[in-house]
């Protein structure tokens, strides 16, 4: 089964045309503005895809004939869609864009007050009014209004302009690959406002072509980025999503990094500084988030996989405790900037630990633990799944396998210098397996936790 | 929150036909429906470059992102104007080979309501086949549903519609003769789509001098945006007090027209029909087209410039339809202050119209009281009573059996045609009645008409 439309807790995602549909965007747009309990106006923004113009019409034309105002920021990264909707105290916001996804896919992403994402409880109440055909809309004389916001991406650089040194900063060569995607906007920025200008490739917005997938991972990061930061003498290299929500790092030696280091590295910098010990990740990121958060007296706090899991454990915890959300994709959160995953704060955050520590990224990269992370995946049979699961805890936990077992998420083992994690992704009809290693690759549990899962 | 469902059913909150889609905005006209049904017109024309405007209502806004998304999702290019007149939009269609239009404009309804025109590529109204397919398309939801890489985007045509259609206007009057007369003008444009141009054609582009109220189009409409007699006392008021030859009061898409004269009397529209008619005759060649129900005085007009007039069923689609076949000059329909002028464009234009009898006034140099009271007299009696509309069928007959010496047209109910007159009965299209009409040279004739008429109706009221 291809599935060209997922409408679930995360919001409604899918391939425009066959899957995603005018439709079913005027229909949750209206049911969520059924569900936003606070006054207050709405934030839009989106990515270049070209489809985003259709569902941004839409989306407005829901949110205005619900009686919202509307500030449509146009094409603008996630981010600075979240920082926008604290700024203004808006109600909440929607985000249209599929990030990571090929062109042809687009999404809608929710959020609340303060630029937060919904909680699991929130999403589903969401969920409930779009099946029920909740709506809100009000008589001609009620209607909302659109306006737009030329300062959103100014003031949101004042704000990392007050937490990082860019003077310090604007010494680096950087090289960014923008994936064709929103960063472009915010560094091109960057660079007339504070004079630090990374070197871009593939800046220009685009809606149907990308250079490449925009996806943040070491695979993406070696097509273009890598090969040309060694001729550039760069620092290091950085490449973002269609959003800009998350990003993949290439370091002065011209080596695509894992997408997994993003996390140990934004730590490394901001455990230092921040009061709170808390870091949160998910149960597929890997365990050197462990060892460099525990080397700063920290703690880590895993949650399954996905943003709304992320959110609900950051909402269980008094906000100063907490000093860093993030998954092995390069989504990274600072709580203290914004309750946003933010690939462009990532970027300043790694460039500071690279001013600050005197040492280029290859080599504080090289004296981190070593770890091999291996990663597949397998179409899903998802009557079978509850069987494989079983079987699995039957062979490496309660047999002679010794290993300990989380099961909030599919199936977590963890033994000291290992650990596998199978579960069902939440967007594709697939089994995700991986497993780590310190040290090296964990090639044999790897082959058997694949082969087990292939019998179903 | 909902009303009862028989009340619903009564004030046709939401109608969804070969009309198009007409409601009040809210719980019933929502951006969903109007998103859909623009997503089965793009998909209906076929992709391409489609026409977008709107009139001042305060929904518009909301309905041109409604129906920009439903345009996009079916691959069609957006091409906006912005606030227009309905007339402006399709000149605008039938002059860039765009793939067909959309007005939102709910017309001369009240400000609750909005509804969506729908243009084919030539500008004019879809036929009745057209239509029926283009609401079964709807129903089916089987839509041209585009992917990413088919997708168009919007360009903003705003600045460059308005001169295309005043410039064809212009063309059918002389214009210097109009200029040399420095009219003094009185306009109520009712805050509607039509408030910016007006002001231009008539002070600029026609010289005249201007007085106006209700040209805001940021505003609300100040009256009851249908021009009539009863709404157009502050325009009738503004005529007498500024001294002006004439003033002319607009629907808020600038497709109807209404006149004052200059002693402050609104004119019947039957009477501004046939002024524009024998203003256009000697200058335009074609016959004339009007419905059933428009005043006898058009024959005469017509007559007396050797020209026939054509008659059929109500609506301004069916009149162009018929204008079209018989290559007719000029049309409209008196009941609704409506002039179509083929030279311009087949549709309702209220500029032509305005134009023509500026071009009358400065050709014969009588004022507008004269020139209404050369006009051909009838004496009409017209009402309306409830009706259900199955019961059409018996009155009929019984109409046709009252008065067997007439010459009966069943293609619009019935028209009953006698030498001294005429009785004209329908069922509305908008509403649960029955509209009566009669009409004759002499006030005696007429009312027997009309009370036989409305006799035997009430005899089969609910």
């Amino acid at each position: 089964m291809t599935r060209a439309l997922r409408i679930s807790q995360v919001g409604v995602r899918g391939v425009v045309g066959p899957g995603l549909t005018a439709t079913h965007v005027v229909e949750f747009v209206a049911a969520f503005v059924a569900f936003l309990r606070e006054p207050g106006v709405v934030v839009v923004a989106r990515d270049p895809r070209a489809s985003g113009l259709m569902i941004r019409e839409v989306t407005v034309a829901a949110l205005l004939a619900s009686g919202r105002d509307v500030v449509d920021l146009g094409i603008a990264p996630t981010p600075v869609l979240q920082h926008t909707i604290t700024r203004l105290r808006a109600a909440g916001g929607i985000s249209i864009g599929a990030s990571h996804n090929a062109p042809e896919w687009n999404a809608l992403k929710f959020f609340g007050g303060r630029g937060r994402y919904l909680s699991t409880a929130e999403a589903n109440e969401l969920l409930d009014f779009y099946h029920l055909g909740r709506s809100c809309y009000v008589g001609h004389e009620a209607l909302g209004t659109l306006t737009s916001d030329a300062g959103a991406i100014d003031a949101y650089l004042d704000q990392l302009a007050a937490a990082f040194d860019f003077d310090a900063l604007r010494r680096l060569t950087v090289v960014v690959d923008c994936c064709n995607g929103t960063s472009a906007l915010v560094l091109g920025r960057l660079g007339q406002r504070h004079g630090f200008r990374p070197v871009l490739i593939n800046e220009r917005l685009e809606g149907v072509a990308f250079a490449h997938e925009p996806s943040t991972t070491a695979r993406t990061v070696a097509l273009q980025l890598a090969p040309v930061v060694v001729p550039l003498g760069a620092a290091a290299g950085f490449l973002f999503d269609a959003d800009s929500d998350r990003v993949a790092i290439a370091d002065n030696r011209g080596r695509a990094l894992s997408e997994e280091l993003v996390l140990p590295l934004v730590a490394d910098y901001l455990l230092p500084r921040e009061q709170g010990r808390t870091v949160i990740t998910n149960l597929s990121t890997t365990a050197l988030v462990d060892d460099v958060v525990r080397a700063h007296g920290g703690r880590v706090m895993r949650v399954p996989v996905g943003r709304q899991a992320a959110a609900d454990a950051l909402a269980s915890l008094p906000p100063e405790t907490v000093a860093l959300a993030g998954e092995g994709t390069g989504a990274v959160m600072m709580p203290r900037f914004n309750f946003a995953y933010d690939g462009i704060a990532s970027m300043l955050a790694v460039l500071s630990l690279i001013v600050e520590g005197g040492r280029t990224l290859a080599d504080m990269v090289d004296a981190y633990p070593r770890y091999v992370m291996l990663k597949g995946e397998v179409p899903l049979a998802a009557s079978r799944m509850p069987a494989v699961l079983a079987r699995l805890r039957e062979r490496f936990v309660t047999g002679r396998g010794g290993g300990v077992a989380t099961i909030v998420d599919g199936l977590r083992v963890d033994w000291p210098d290992r650990w596998f994690h199978v579960r069902v992704s939440q967007t594709e009809p697939i089994v995700r397996v991986i497993s780590e290693q310190r040290g090296e690759a964990p090639e044999a549990l790897h082959a058997s936790l694949l082969e087990e899962v292939r019998r179903g | 929150m909902a009303k009862p469902c028989g009340e619903s059913r009564r004030e046709h909150l939401l109608k969804i036909g070969v009309s198009g889609v007409r409601g009040v905005v809210g719980d019933f006209l929502t951006p969903a429906i109007a998103t859909a049904f623009a997503q089965a017109f793009g998909t209906y024309v076929g992709g391409g470059p489609v026409v977008l405007g709107r009139d001042t209502r305060a929904s518009g806004a909301m309905l041109v992102h409604a129906v920009t998304g439903g345009l996009l999702a079916s691959g069609c290019e957006v091409v906006q104007v912005g606030v227009l007149p309905t007339p402006t939009i399709q000149v605008y269609v039938s002059a860039t080979g765009a793939r067909g239009g959309l007005a939102i404009t709910a017309s001369h309804n009240p400000p609750e309501y909005n509804a969506l025109k729908l243009f084919n590529a030539r500008g004019l109204f879809f036929n009745g086949y057209e239509r029926a397919e283009l609401v079964d398309l709807y129903h089916q939801r089987a839509f041209r549903e585009s992917v990413n890489a088919e997708m168009r985007g919007i360009v903003d045509a705003s600045h460059l519609a308005p001169r295309i259609h005043l410039d064809r206007v212009l063309g059918l009057v002389d214009v210097p003769r109009i200029r040399t007369r420095r009219m003094r003008v009185a306009l109520d444009a009712v805050n509607g789509a039509a408030s910016v141009m007006s002001c231009t054609f008539l002070r600029d582009d026609l010289g005249c001098e201007l007085h106006a109220i209700a040209v805001d189009p940021s505003r609300p409409f100040p009256r009851d945006p249908e021009p009539r007699a009863d709404t157009l006392t502050d325009l009738a008021r503004l005529v007498v007090e500024t001294g002006a030859d004439i003033g002319f009061g607009q629907d808020p898409d600038g497709d109807r027209l209404a006149i004052v004269d200059e002693t402050g009397r609104v004119l019947d529209n039957d009477d501004v029909l046939a002024m524009v008619v024998d203003s256009a005759l000697p200058r335009l060649h074609g016959d004339v087209v009007v419905n059933l129900t428009t005043s006898s005085a058009i024959d005469d007009i017509a007559r007396a410039q050797g020209r026939r007039v054509h008659r059929t069923p109500v609506g301004e689609a069916n009149v162009v339809e018929m204008m079209e076949a018989v290559g007719a000059a000029i049309g409209g329909e008196g009941s609704n202050g409506g002039v179509i002028c083929r030279q311009v464009h087949l549709c309702r234009d209220s500029f032509a119209a305005m134009a023509l009898v500026l071009d009358r006034v400065a050709a014969t140099g009588l004022r507008v009281s004269q020139l209404a009271a050369k006009l051909p007299r009838y004496v009409r009696r017209q009402g309306k009573v409830p009706f259900e509309h199955g019961r059409l069928g018996r009155l009929v007959q019984q109409l046709v059996e009252a008065l067997p010496e007439a010459e009966a047209d069943t293609s619009d109910g019935l028209k009953l045609s006698l030498p001294g007159g005429w009785i004209h009965v329908r069922a509305s299209n908008t509403e649960p009645v029955l509209r009566i009409a009669a009409e004759a040279p002499d006030r005696d004739v007429a009312d027997e008409l009309y009370e036989k008429a409305l006799a035997l109706a009430s005899r089969e009221q609910p």
